[in-house]
């Protein structure tokens, strides 16, 4: 907490100081004088709430938009997390620091995340692996819940999160933001600062991104892997301290009808896992060496760092709007533990190898994408026409093995026409076509396994995965209708979306040994495929609003992990074998949404969530999907008082049902009720407008479990209570008032 | 009038909806099998000790609220203590050492179809030349439906 506060003083006087030297800003004498920043912001939030009404009802999705306001107010331990208080979203989270999107009990490669225009490209499929999106980064996240594969191709079957940037600066100025946090619960201190800048027509905006936390503290001093007693040093789960940084420069030009910009972006962290269990495997640790720092990294702990180059472009021209997407992206995961000679592998890892005794795992993924569009207007038609085409390298590291090494090429074509009938009433319709091909590569174990049968003895290195080579492909559909008479939106939206089959389920034959579980890919898959039916009813009259969301979903042929009665002494080194196999699946649920304006400064909320999921066919036949969310209900009170102007004072009361509807290896969860509080407000200091915001997360210290958490298996309850503290102090720098008025 | 006709055919909608897989095809088992090895006879237990060239007979009761599954036995060194048992009672280890010649064992143990209790004895033979000292004996057991238990003792082999 110390540094903390000696970062919070050291940047406020950065801050000041730099104050100081604004007259002197850049020496450029064709810059125009500033408009006045208050106005600028009042403006654009006008601007904003108008689009977004428009949007939802323009849209035949069920459509969230939310904007770096909201994620200022609930900042969580990632960008997701803090996206949790929305209805419908969940997150599949590891430690403090690390989770990923589901989207109605839809997750890993069925969510796609788009950064920047970009299909953001890590390693979905690990539960274990986070997003590496920079929250700070975030001005607004589009959230669509449903099926989207017909605008985003491939994986788009539960919902897509489309993280967007900062838009470019007004023209002629200078200016930017620090941003301070601090965590209680896991001691975290960071900053985030931005600089930005616009002449007339090019623009720069870069930030800088850091936190630092220490081993996260839950509601108790003991944690029982299995039956077996673990102490916890000062309630602190041992080892899942971590470090983030981002780098993130964008740089464009923007016309009347011609935009084109770069973003060049750099996320890292370094986190580590609990090292008491590495997943369901129990470990001794030494506690002496974990316990001497609450701040240090041991292992086992992953590294991963996200690189990505983008250029987003378009071009308008009469009754056109071209867009197009560039985007090279390189994630590199690694995994390092203490080598442990789980089955046959050799006690002692050999001198010859050359991978690191240290390097469990590690992938490495190099993405290629391109995307074009080209938005048409014809009477009361809006035609979109697209193209979208991605290209990815895997390569494979580390003594264990989970997924083999693979090149992947997609491509789709698109339609979507949205027609509007009246002032009433939009249709919409959309057809896709996707194209697919996977290669997999070989890989065959670096020691020998053991069968005895009789009296002979064979050893051989066993092969893994072989060279696999398939190809894809899958036509896709929506339609959907939006009625907005007077205060009322009504929307449907009908489609079929797809998936295809990832490397690891198409080839994988290797042990977890952290999950005791032999997994077993299927080469002869299909793409999945969803038909989903979306609804939404919407009210909106002075003081009330409400939202109904329900949808009903269908798979056919869902992909799965099933979790078989046998064990494999062989390739499976006594492992229960996990065959992934295909089943039918019916899902269906809903979010609802209820605003009341109770006085002027009282307003209250109600969010609830259902989801009911259950296979139909196949070996699980009449059990759920696994993290399946419980139902769950969020009251909130929020006052904000006239007196002090912006400012809030919030109280979420979150209650969440028991979750008995769960599929082998899930254990049933309890029931929990959670209260956090948010309270801010915004004030001025040297013609700056500084917005302070507080929270209490988990503010009863209740200990509770997660269904949805990573840890969830070993019982880890979840983080106590958490005290938030941030501060944005924007800046602007005024440009040469002295040359100007010599002009 | 016109609101309450589009209240109404909502709320039809969602009845409609959430009625549509009623369909109940009985319970479903979410009942992990169970590993006993607290009965007299079971053998090994927690901090059991084993003799090398010797052959010891393992027992354990399994029982699941339905059907059996399969049973695996692996047996393997924790000279490193890089693991502990799943038990509550600690056992003494002997110091860190490096493993020359440690005893492995993979074995699948068959359980007869369609059991819900089974008493497992089956003979495991010690090898004379393996390197004593602390051991892990885990036992995996699954249900027909997939849940898996897993029991992981420590053992010693002298």
């Amino acid at each position: 907490m110390k540094s903390f506060y000696v970062l919070l003083f050291s940047l406020l006087f950065i801050f000041q100081t730099g104050f100081g030297q604004d007259k002197h800003g850049l020496p450029d004498s064709t810059l125009k004088t500033t408009p006045p920043p208050s106005a600028r912001q009042l403006k654009e939030v006008v601007i904003k709430d108008k689009r977004l009404q428009l949007h939802q009802t323009e849209e035949s999705l069920n459509v969230i938009t939310i904007n770096s306001d909201f994620i200022q107010r609930n900042l969580g331990g990632s960008l997701m997390k803090t996206l949790e208080r929305l209805p419908g979203i969940k997150t599949i989270g590891i430690g403090s620091g690390q989770s990923k999107p589901l989207i109605r009990g839809l997750g890993f490669n069925r969510v796609v995340v788009i950064d920047k225009g970009v299909k953001h490209e890590g390693q979905q499929w690990g539960a274990d692996h986070g997003l590496e999106i920079d929250q700070f980064a975030t001005a607004e996240v589009e959230l669509i819940k449903g099926a989207a594969s017909f605008i985003y191709g491939s994986d788009a079957i539960g919902g897509v999160i489309d993280v967007k940037p900062a838009n470019a600066a007004p023209k002629n100025t200078l200016g930017g933001s620090i941003d301070l946090i601090g965590k209680s619960n896991n001691n975290l201190y960071g900053s985030s600062v931005n600089v930005f800048g616009r002449k007339e027509d090019w623009f720069f905006d870069s930030r800088i991104t850091y936190q630092n936390y220490g081993d996260y503290s839950v509601p108790t001093d003991t944690v029982f892997v299995y039956d077996y007693a673990v102490r916890l040093h000062k309630r602190n789960l041992r080892n899942t301290a971590g470090r983030e940084t981002g780098l993130h420069l964008n740089t464009g030009y923007i016309k009347e009808g011609f935009r084109s910009v770069f973003y060049l972006s750099n996320i890292y962290s370094k986190s580590g896992f609990f090292a008491n269990a590495h997943g369901l495997e129990p470990r001794r640790v030494n506690t002496e060496m974990h316990d001497a720092s609450s701040r240090d990294i041991q292992m086992p702990n992953q590294q991963v760092n996200h690189f990505k180059l983008i250029n987003r472009s378009n071009y308008q021209a009469k009754g056109h709007k071209l867009e197009m997407e560039l985007g090279y992206q390189r994630n590199f995961r690694q995994e390092f533990s203490q080598y442990v000679n789980h089955g046959y592998m050799p006690p002692v890892y050999p001198d010859y190898m050359s991978i690191s005794p240290q390097l469990e795992r590690e992938f490495d993924k190099h993405v290629y994408s391109i995307n074009l569009r080209d938005m048409m207007t014809i009477g009361n038609h809006k035609l979109t026409a697209g193209f979208n085409s991605e290209y990815q390298d895997n390569a494979i590291n580390g003594w264990t093995f989970l997924v083999p090494s693979f090149k992947q090429a997609t491509a789709g074509v698109f339609v979507y026409d949205k027609y509007k009938i009246n002032e009433q009433v939009l249709l919409h319709g959309a057809l896709r076509y996707d194209f697919g091909q996977i290669r997999m590569f070989k890989y065959t174990d670096w020691f020998d396994s053991e069968l005895i049968t009789g009296s002979t003895t064979i050893l051989e290195k066993l092969t893994r995965a072989n060279d696999l080579n398939r190809s894809f492909n899958s036509l896709v559909w929506s339609i959907g209708i939006n009625y907005n008479p007077d205060q009322f939106l009504i929307k449907a939206n009908v489609g079929k979306s797809f998936r295809m089959p990832i490397a690891k389920e198409l080839g994988a034959n290797g042990v977890n040994y952290h999950y005791f579980s032999y997994e077993k890919g299927d080469p002869t898959l299909s793409p999945e495929q969803s038909y989903q039916l979306d609804l939404s009813f919407g009210w909106n009259k002075d003081r009330w609003s409400v939202l109904i969301s329900p949808f009903y979903n269908y798979f056919p042929n869902y992909i799965y992990l099933n979790p078989t009665a046998n064990h494999d002494f062989y390739y499976g080194a006594g492992n229960q074998i996990f065959q992934y196999a295909q089943s039918k699946v019916l899902r269906y649920g809903g979010e609802f949404h209820l605003k009341y304006k109770v006085t002027k400064n009282l307003s209250t909320e109600l969010l609830g969530e259902y989801l009911f999921a259950k296979q139909v066919s196949g070996d699980k036949k009449g059990y759920t999907l696994p993290f399946s969310p419980p139902a769950s209900a969020l009251v909130n009170l929020t006052w904000s008082p006239e007196s002090v102007k912006h400012s809030y004072f919030s109280i979420d009361y979150r209650i969440t049902a028991k979750q008995n509807n769960i599929v082998p290896p899930e254990k049933r969860t309890p029931g929990y009720g959670l209260i956090n509080i948010q309270a801010g407000t915004k004030f001025g200091l040297c013609r700056q407008q500084l917005m302070l915001s507080l929270q209490a997360q988990n503010l009863l210290n209740t200990k509770y479990l997660n269904h949805t958490s990573f840890y969830r298996l070993i019982e880890l309850p979840e983080a106590g209570r958490n005290i938030i503290v941030s501060l944005k102090v924007p800046f602007n720098i005024p440009l040469n008032k002295q040359k100007n008025r010599n002009q | 009038m016109k609101k309450l006709s589009l209240l109404s055919i909502c709320l039809v909608l969602m009845a409609v909806l959430s009625n549509c897989s009623k369909d109940n095809t009985g319970p479903i088992d979410t009942i992990y099998p169970e590993i006993n090895t607290a009965t007299n006879d079971a053998f090994p237990k927690q901090c059991s000790i084993v003799k090398r060239g010797e052959k010891f007979t393992f027992k354990a009761l399994l029982s699941d609220n339905v059907q059996l599954g399969s049973l695996n036995l692996d047996i393997h060194h924790n000279f490193d203590h890089h693991t502990h048992s799943t038990e509550l009672e600690e056992c003494s280890l002997a110091p860190v050492k490096q493993p020359a010649k440690p005893f492995l064992l993979i074995k699948n143990i068959p359980i007869p179809t369609g059991l819900k209790s089974y008493q497992v004895s089956t003979e495991i033979e010690v090898p004379a030349n393996i390197d004593p000292g602390d051991y892990h004996f885990m036992i995996r057991l699954t249900d027909k439906e997939g849940w898996q238990t897993i029991k992981g003792l420590s053992i010693k082999i002298e």
